[in-house]
């Protein structure tokens, strides 16, 4: 069934994001659904999950976008591998904290992409990505992150009842 | 962790030591090989893009399916399709204009010595966007045509209005193209009333600018930029864009210009990718009696 969910994710989830969101972006920004469920794979199974699906849906995205082909595979198998390793170690979780985990995350993500996307120009355009691109899409991958905890831990209390 | 689900895997620890050194071995290959391991990725990596380019095509055609359906039955029954047809139109006309333009002012210059031959058509393959790049970082669409259609990196992608991007990636049945607007892509161009060169290229904030223009250029706002057939993937006289203002800094050696570009990025469905830039008849023409004046000209 798991094993069926990660192959449905690795599937699905970058058409999705390449196809259906790019209609749906406001502001041009789309919310990185690969990022997210690498992050909440680790958030809620653990880093060795997360950082297997993560490392696979990047492979997957970095096949499909104009980066190399390293980029996406690295940094979402580190958010999926690092979201296991802070989840393990957090006495309480809340919609609040995969809000701002998610956030973090999508920052750091963002500023290896900001960094490798940019280079030999000009400091002011580098500082550009931030306002424009970062920051809204933290923003974006946050609020997400939140719906898609809060449907997670719905469905999984339901099945546990 | 609260609610926590029952792990996928269970590993030993000898096994995630092994995992751990192999990331790390892998890691350390990225960044002392960058090159052969691109070139290693691209290789697993086709398979891989072919079983997913098959969902992607499937959603492709939902999402365009639901679109015009949305377009052309809910929204505006009839003006849609009206519309579309004139703007393609527009478009095809615009090409069409900055082509003959072009060719009038090659003809101007070299009519006493050529016998103009009728343009010849460049080598296209017509291709569908099928999607945006999945990440929000570069500005790029995924194309339905791919290496067995004999697509290249490299390779030049316009409309009939003008310039759209170049292809950077490329899979069995896919490719990708980064637009214009892009800061990683830089074209060659031309203001087509001057005749000077520079650099065009996107910027940060999803425009384009034409860099490097001479200081004494005259350009000016309303200027057209073509391609100047410099760089691999573009012919000679291309439309880009118009030239929205000139910025000129004291100090500068060179002067800048911000380019609106012709094609509608927005809007893009249909693309054709240039699979050989052939010089038209006539630029070929212009090219061998300009080196055969620059040869005399040094004998002399």
């Amino acid at each position: 069934m798991k094993t069926g969910l990660i192959l449905g994710l690795i599937l699905f989830l970058v058409p999705f994001q390449a196809t259906v969101l790019g209609s749906v972006s406001p502001f041009g920004i789309r919310p990185d659904l690969c990022l997210i469920a690498a992050c909440l794979m680790g958030f809620f199974t653990g880093q060795v999950q997360g950082f297997i699906l993560g490392f696979f849906l990047g492979f997957v995205q970095d096949l499909f976008s104009a980066s190399d082909l390293w980029l996406n595979t690295i940094t979402k198998s580190g958010v999926g591998f690092f979201a296991g390793v802070i989840a393990k170690n957090l006495a309480n979780t809340a919609s609040h904290s995969a809000f701002l985990l998610m956030a973090v995350f999508s920052l750091f993500s963002g500023v290896v992409f900001l960094v490798a996307s940019r280079v030999g120009m000009d400091f002011g355009e580098v500082i550009q990505g931030f306002p424009s691109i970062l920051l809204p899409q933290a923003l974006f991958d946050g609020v997400v992150a939140v719906a898609a905890y809060w449907v997670v831990t719905h469905r999984t209390a339901e099945t546990s009842m | 962790m609260n609610g926590r689900v029952r792990p996928l895997v269970l590993w030993s620890t000898s096994t995630r030591r092994l995992v751990v050194v192999l990331v790390i071995v892998a890691l350390v290959l990225f960044f002392l090989l960058p090159r052969q391991t691109q070139f290693l990725l691209q290789q697993l990596g086709r398979p891989v893009a072919d079983v997913v380019s098959v969902p992607l095509e499937m959603m492709a055609g939902i999402d365009r399916g639901v679109r015009n359906w949305w377009n052309q039955y809910l929204a505006l029954q009839g003006v849609y399709e009206q519309n579309r047809r004139l703007q393609a139109k527009v478009q095809e006309l615009q090409g069409e204009l900055n082509q003959l333009r072009e060719q009038a002012l090659a003809s101007q210059r070299l009519a006493a010595l050529l016998d103009f031959q009728e343009k010849s058509a460049m080598t296209t393959l017509a291709a569908l966007v099928i999607g945006r790049s999945a990440s929000n970082w570069y500005r790029g669409v995924v194309l339905n045509k791919g290496e067995d259609d004999g697509i290249a990196v490299e390779m030049g992608v316009i409309t009939p209005a003008g310039v759209v991007g170049q292809i950077v990636k490329v899979a069995s049945s896919t490719s990708i193209a980064l637009l214009i607007t892009d800061p990683n892509v830089a074209v060659t161009g031309l203001v087509q009333r001057t005749r000077d060169e520079g650099i065009v290229q996107g910027t940060a904030q999803g425009f384009v600018r034409m860099k490097y223009i001479p200081p004494l250029a005259a350009v000016k706002e309303g200027d057209a930029v073509v391609t100047s057939g410099l760089t691999g993937g573009f012919p000679r006289g291309l439309l880009i864009g118009q030239v929205l203002r000139v910025g000129e800094r004291e100090g500068d050696l060179f002067q800048t210009a911000q380019v609106a570009p012709v094609v509608d990025f927005g809007k893009l469905e249909e693309v054709l990718i240039i699979l050989s830039p052939q010089l038209s008849e006539n630029a070929e023409a212009i090219d061998n009696v300009l080196t055969t004046q620059e040869e005399n000209a040094g004998d002399s």
